[in-house]
């Protein structure tokens, strides 16, 4: 069976090619599995993570919609990236359930969490292209890896989805050439290899110059509008992500402290917001990481 | 304020590396039949561990060959016994010096380039990358490296062996006057293939090179994904490496003898 990124290759081409159709790279998945009618593409509930004697999430419930691009926010530290390794099962949560297109993502085995992942791209803060490969055979290895599919079909794919995020000049270049804004297209090139149901970008904005981060912010988009696929982005740059968001969800604390629309959200009102988005220094996210009593430390007063 | 650094215990640290690399051998032995998918990536590192090698060994071999002979000549010719001078070197060789020299040379250049390179792909997160596209990294990184050392050191033993052999020849028939005859005669009539080529360049060579290459897998695939951690991941791959072949060999030798 020829996978979806074989029929979808066409469909990045600017302008896009409209009328096809395909079926899901997993066909265990697709046959036994009907995607449930369900508005929501990810689903938590009551996700309780523990790191060390950290509380990182405290039942945390969120849904992430089909087709949309959700943004998620929050203080450093606060488990936005936890978040996206209990969505894709690398990371297992101490309670609650991840549920992504209606599976328990906890309760896959090994073979079901990588044929979900063939659906989900990832693309890491850092990139994380290979690198004893040039940028052609990194965006090349999934399709290597999963398919059969002759030389010529592969090169074909390849070749669109590097046009489509404008790097086809620079495929055979290897990563240690690129800079930081192509490294992160090649790696989204990668990503959509297989023309996924769900995208999640880890802090795709970091470290962008402003030309790179709208080049970024248009390919987002442009996925989103013209394959439908649905995207989780994990971003502090409000400014970005009002441009290409269709809603936001700000979490502190453990807990969604915050969502809506992301003209709006800043103006919620909640002490949370008007910290974050008001940049101050102090306020329910404290300036001060817990410690002892400053006197006791300083040798001023004896330890009670 | 509690501002002391956690004292390190070195024996503890030790003997949970060793349970750990102990652990992690089932899961690198259980993905071996899915890395026969990547046999070319097993053919690469074998070329990559074991051909790439090839210059130390052969030269030490030469070199540890030519300075072994060089002594025994000398004891030897206390008891007038010279004419077992390349008896006694392919002895030596072929039982200890070979896979001992070969294991911790081969500790030294593939082992810590083994660790270094699946370190650094821990570090910028190629690794996590392979999981998300939901190729197994065990299977596609750490077993074929597992299994292109466990192969490739009896066939660099087996250089350094013959280099070895050559060494001594050099010195003892070349420089020393050693009869040429004599030499090969002795050394044929004395040297067994079984209990001393088999056991010596064969059985512990595949033993070292199991350990070795386990050794160096692990401690890349568990690194601390920082450049800290990277280094001292190299360190003890060669520190771990080194006494594992010293102490497995003094076993290995009690049970062959």
């Amino acid at each position: 069976m020829v996978p979806c990124a074989a029929v979808h290759v066409a469909m990045l081409a600017d302008p896009p090619l409209v009328g096809y159709r395909c079926s899901p790279m997993s066909e265990t998945l697709s046959r036994t599995d009907p995607m449930p009618a369900d508005d929501a593409l990810v689903r938590v509930r009551g996700l309780t993570t523990r790191l060390g004697d950290r509380v990182v999430f405290d039942g945390l419930d969120l849904e992430i919609p089909r087709g949309k691009v959700t943004a998620i926010m929050g203080p450093s530290g606060t488990g936005k990236t936890t978040l996206l390794k209990h969505i894709t099962g690398q990371m297992q949560a101490d309670a609650g359930e991840v549920l992504v297109d209606g599976r328990d993502v906890a309760r896959l085995s090994r073979e079901g969490l990588f044929t979900l992942r063939e659906r989900i791209g990832y693309l890491f803060q850092n990139s994380a292209l290979l690198t004893d490969f040039d940028v052609y055979e990194n965006v090349a290895f999934p399709l290597r890896q999963h398919t059969r599919l002759p030389e010529e079909l592969i090169r074909n794919i390849v070749l669109t989805k590097l046009q489509a995020v404008g790097l086809r000049g620079a495929a055979r270049l290897m990563p240690s050439e690129l800079s930081g804004g192509m490294a992160r297209r090649v790696a989204l090139a990668r990503a959509i290899v297989f023309d996924p149901m769900l995208i999640l970008y880890d802090e795709p904005f970091v470290g962008l110059d402003p030309i790179a981060l709208n080049q970024v912010l248009k390919l987002i988009s442009t996925l989103n509008q013209t394959l439908g696929i649905t995207s989780v982005l994990v971003a502090h740059e409000l400014a970005a992500i009002q441009r290409v968001a269709d809603r936001v969800i700000l979490i502190a604390n453990g807990k969604v402290v915050a969502s809506g629309d992301p003209q709006h959200i800043a103006q919620d009102g909640s002490p949370w917001t008007r910290q974050f988005f008001g940049g101050e220094a102090d306020g329910p996210v404290p300036f001060h990481y817990p410690a002892d009593d400053y006197a006791v430390d300083l040798g001023l007063k004896e330890p009670a | 304020m509690n501002a002391r650094v956690k004292p390190r215990n070195i024996l503890v640290d030790g003997l949970a590396q060793i349970g750990e690399a102990g652990l992690f051998l089932p899961t690198l032995l259980a993905a071996v039949p899915r890395s026969l998918r990547y046999f070319r990536e097993t053919v690469r590192q074998i070329w990559f561990v074991g051909a790439m090698s090839l210059i130390i060994i052969m030269t030490s071999g030469l070199f540890v060959g030519m300075v072994l002979a060089l002594q025994l000549y000398h004891v030897l010719a206390i008891f007038g016994g010279t004419a077992s001078t390349g008896t006694v070197v392919a002895l030596a060789v072929y039982r200890e010096l070979g896979p001992v020299v070969t294991a911790l040379l081969f500790a030294g250049r593939a082992g810590t380039s083994i660790t270094a390179e699946i370190g650094l792909m821990r570090a910028t997160d190629q690794l996590s990358a392979m999981e998300m596209m939901a190729v197994d990294p065990v299977a596609y990184v750490a077993t074929p490296r597992f299994l292109a050392g466990v192969v490739a050191m009896p066939l660099l033993c087996c250089v350094f062996s013959a280099m070895a052999i050559l060494g001594g020849h050099l010195v003892g028939v070349t420089w020393l006057g050693i009869d040429n005859g004599t030499f090969w005669s002795n050394m044929t009539s004395n040297v067994h293939v079984w209990k001393d080529v088999i056991d010596g360049v064969v059985w512990k060579s595949l033993a070292f090179g199991a350990v070795v290459s386990l050794i160096s897998v692990h401690q890349g695939y568990t690194t601390p994904p920082t450049s800290e951690g990277v280094a001292y991941a190299t360190t003890r791959t060669v520190v771990a490496s080194s006494i594992a072949i010293l102490a497995l060999d003094f076993v290995l030798t009690a049970f062959m003898m």
